[in-house]
């Protein structure tokens, strides 16, 4: 992720000097239009944003009063002092901590296992020769239309039988490889992976290995970035299988966050709070690799 | 430094109906430059990758040297290959690039800079050499292309079309660069162009190929003065040989009325199957207004300073005997030449006729 870090601000900066510095000439030439943003797409990003952060914010603000604060009309618009006094509540009801750090075990090793395995299939699929190639990706295509909640009873029975119940492989393993991803990573490389880049490894006398290393790999990390960022998510926010599977002894985020303010009336104030810590994380991830992350969608745009 | 011997190679791509190379044997020598020329789609390319194990052989052998490496990868064969669009690692430096291949042969840290150092002094990249690809010109992407094949010090070099992506002018340069370093560096080249100035003026021979069959593999004079067929004799040369088929009389072969000469052993062997003659001549070998001769009609004269060319068609084009009615070219002086309209006469100097079988397309010497 380090070495992700200059070329993709090189590329994002690069542009966005030139279309500034060119934006005054074409005003005055009255042939901006394009590239000045008017007011009305300013009012409708503005809207786009508000409505995008309310949640967040109302989550903060709920947060920070007490339960009937709430529930009054009108309820409170302004952030409070009780948020860590609910966040200590929160922590007391359900092991919290514990819980982000299984998240960031589960969803860190489901994120690296997804792109890893994805890379290798979708470059197996995209660029070698084998008997049985069309069959194959049809079949893993096919599984994409197999529902979830079809294989949870299996799932469950299997995991039962390895004594895994409450263990993190039991939400790991299963998750290690998505249909979705070997497509996703085998469209990416059918076009931006020219046939001449791994014949020239293969003259140069690379071994397959070594061409994914070293050719496949760099070429494929914009796709990479994307597909590492969607599985995160996708595994941070995952609820169904891991409450199967995991009990509140050995919780995810999001499995803590169900057992939180389960008192004869739902304490909307302690959930508030418990939710913001579970989705710190995330936003620490987005505010930290953003850059990076637009980066590399934007890179593979370009180039692809 | 080794011989290179193609023996009854052939190739035929899955679901195709003949072969994209068939029954091809070449046997190239230690050290020297061997162009592969033809039309589009000849299996130039094909045999190239062949060569260098990118693409299987379905029958006959190949050997580098005494070694028979019909079966083995690219990576036991110790070739280097340039690219028509060059294939650089987009990720990596100049210097990463070039010295790739070596970090793969696990050559040492030091000896593979001082190597890079050598070949990029050579081709004029020092400058570059922390530069990514992307940052670099037609022109140096194709010298760094060069350079990653140098530096491997490989028993064989081959090169599908390196030029085809430069202008005109660079093109030209390049080719005279190409081909001194090869001569400096005393490598097997084999090299695939479709353009048939680049192999005239590159190779120590030309092999020139028609739809996967070898037609002539001969030095570019020999090619030029004694073509083996039809087809390279109108492939070889620009302007193209003029080649007429008419009816074979006494003396000669019969052209728009008159009758061109041609000696009598060759005449009776060309024409005993089908009592037609194929005659070739070079557009310089003529000698216009020299009396009695085939008359034609001029309807272009294109100036180029140095020569003129005219495009000119049979005069009395009455009997229906001519079957390739396509123009007649001429390259003339441009002082004398005649003027649009004008009806002359043209005379082959004798030792510039070429003789051909029309039903086997096959030189008659
Ligand atoms: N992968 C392939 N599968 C099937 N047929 C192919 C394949 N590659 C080439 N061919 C066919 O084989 C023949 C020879 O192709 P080749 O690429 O060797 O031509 P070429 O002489 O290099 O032409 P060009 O000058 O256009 O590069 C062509 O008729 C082509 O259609
Ligand atoms: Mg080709």
């Amino acid at each position: 992720m380090t070495t992700l870090a200059t070329p993709p601000e090189e590329s994002v900066d690069a542009p966005a000097r030139t279309v500034a510095s060119a934006a005054p000439r074409r005003r005055r030439r009255r042939a901006g239009r394009v590239t000045a943003a008017g007011p009305l797409t300013y009012l409708l990003l503005a809207l786009t944003t508000l409505v995008s952060v309310f949640p967040l914010y109302w989550t903060m603000v709920a947060g920070s009063h007490t339960n009937a604060e709430i529930a009054a009309t009108p309820p409170p618009f302004l952030p409070d002092a009780d948020l860590f006094t609910n966040i200590g509540r929160a922590m007391e009801e359900a092991p919290i901590g514990l819980a982000i750090v299984n998240s960031v075990v589960v969803a860190g090793c489901i994120t690296v296992g997804t792109v890893l395995c994805c890379t290798l299939a979708g470059f197996a699929f995209a660029k070698l020769r084998f008997r049985g190639n069309g069959v194959l990706l049809g079949l893993v295509i096919g599984t994409m239309m197999v529902p979830t909640q079809l294989a949870i009873i299996p799932l469950f029975i299997l995991i039962a039988e390895l004594q895994w119940v409450d263990h993190l492989q039991a939400v790991v393993l299963p998750t290690l490889v998505s249909a979705f991803g070997v497509f996703f990573m085998r469209q990416f490389l059918t076009q931006a992976l020219p046939d001449e880049l791994l014949e020239a490894g293969r003259v140069d006398g690379a071994s397959t290995w070594r061409i994914f290393w070293s050719i496949v790999v760099p070429v494929a990390r914009p796709a990479m970035a994307v597909l590492a960022m969607l599985t995160f998510l996708t595994a941070w926010n995952d609820f169904f299988w891991p409450i199967i599977a995991l009990t509140t002894n050995n919780p995810t985020v999001q499995v803590a966050l169900a057992g939180l303010g389960g008192g004869y009336v739902p304490d909307r104030a302690v959930i508030m709070a418990g939710t913001l810590v579970g989705t710190l994380p995330v936003l620490v991830v987005f505010v930290v690799l953003g850059k990076q992350i637009v980066g590399g969608i934007m890179q593979g745009a370009v180039k692809g | 430094m080794a011989t290179v011997t193609f023996e009854q190679a052939t190739r035929i791509y899955p679901r195709a109906d003949r072969p994209a190379v068939d029954t091809l044997d070449l046997a190239i020598g230690d050290g020297e430059l061997l162009v592969l020329v033809g039309p589009s789609g000849c299996g130039k390319s094909t045999s190239l990758r062949m060569l260098a194990g990118l693409e299987e052989v379905d029958a006959g052998s190949i050997r580098i040297g005494d070694r028979d490496v019909t079966d083995s990868p690219p990576k036991d064969r110790d070739i280097a290959m340039v690219f028509q669009n060059y294939a650089l690692y987009p990720h990596m430096t100049v210097a990463e690039n070039m010295g790739f291949a070596l970090r793969i042969a696990g050559v040492g840290k030091a000896d593979i800079g001082r190597r890079v150092a050598e070949a990029a002094r050579i081709l004029d990249l020092e400058p570059y050499l922390a530069r990514r690809p992307k940052a670099l010109s037609g022109g140096q992407r194709q010298r760094v292309a060069m350079g990653r094949a140098i530096v491997r010090q490989p028993q064989v070099f081959l090169m599908d079309e390196p030029l085809s992506n430069l202008d005109a002018k660079l093109r030209v340069q390049t080719r005279t660069q190409i081909a001194a370093l090869q001569r400096r560096l005393v490598v097997t080249t084999v090299y695939v162009t479709h353009d048939q100035v680049e192999a005239m003026t590159m190779g120590d021979r030309v092999a020139v190929l028609k739809d996967g069959v070898l037609q002539q593999c001969d030095a570019p004079g020999t090619l030029y003065d004694r073509p083996a067929n039809t087809f390279v004799a109108g492939f070889i040369g620009s302007p193209a040989m003029n080649v007429v088929t008419g009816p074979g009389v006494d003396g000669g072969v019969r052209l728009g009325g008159a009758v061109l000469p041609v000696p009598r052993e060759r005449l009776a062997r060309a024409s005993a199957g089908s009592g037609r003659i194929t005659v070739g001549f070079r557009p310089e070998a003529v000698d216009l207004r020299a009396g009695d001769g085939v008359p034609v009609v001029v309807d272009v004269v294109e100036q180029l300073g140095s020569d003129a060319c005219l495009y000119a068609t049979l005069g009395a084009a009455d009997d229906g005997d001519v079957l390739h009615t396509a123009d007649l070219v001429v390259r003339t002086e441009p002082r004398s030449a005649p003027a649009v309209g004008e009806p002359v006469t043209l005379r082959v100097r004798e030792d510039h006729l070429h003789v051909f079988d029309p039903v086997t397309q096959l030189r008659v010497d």
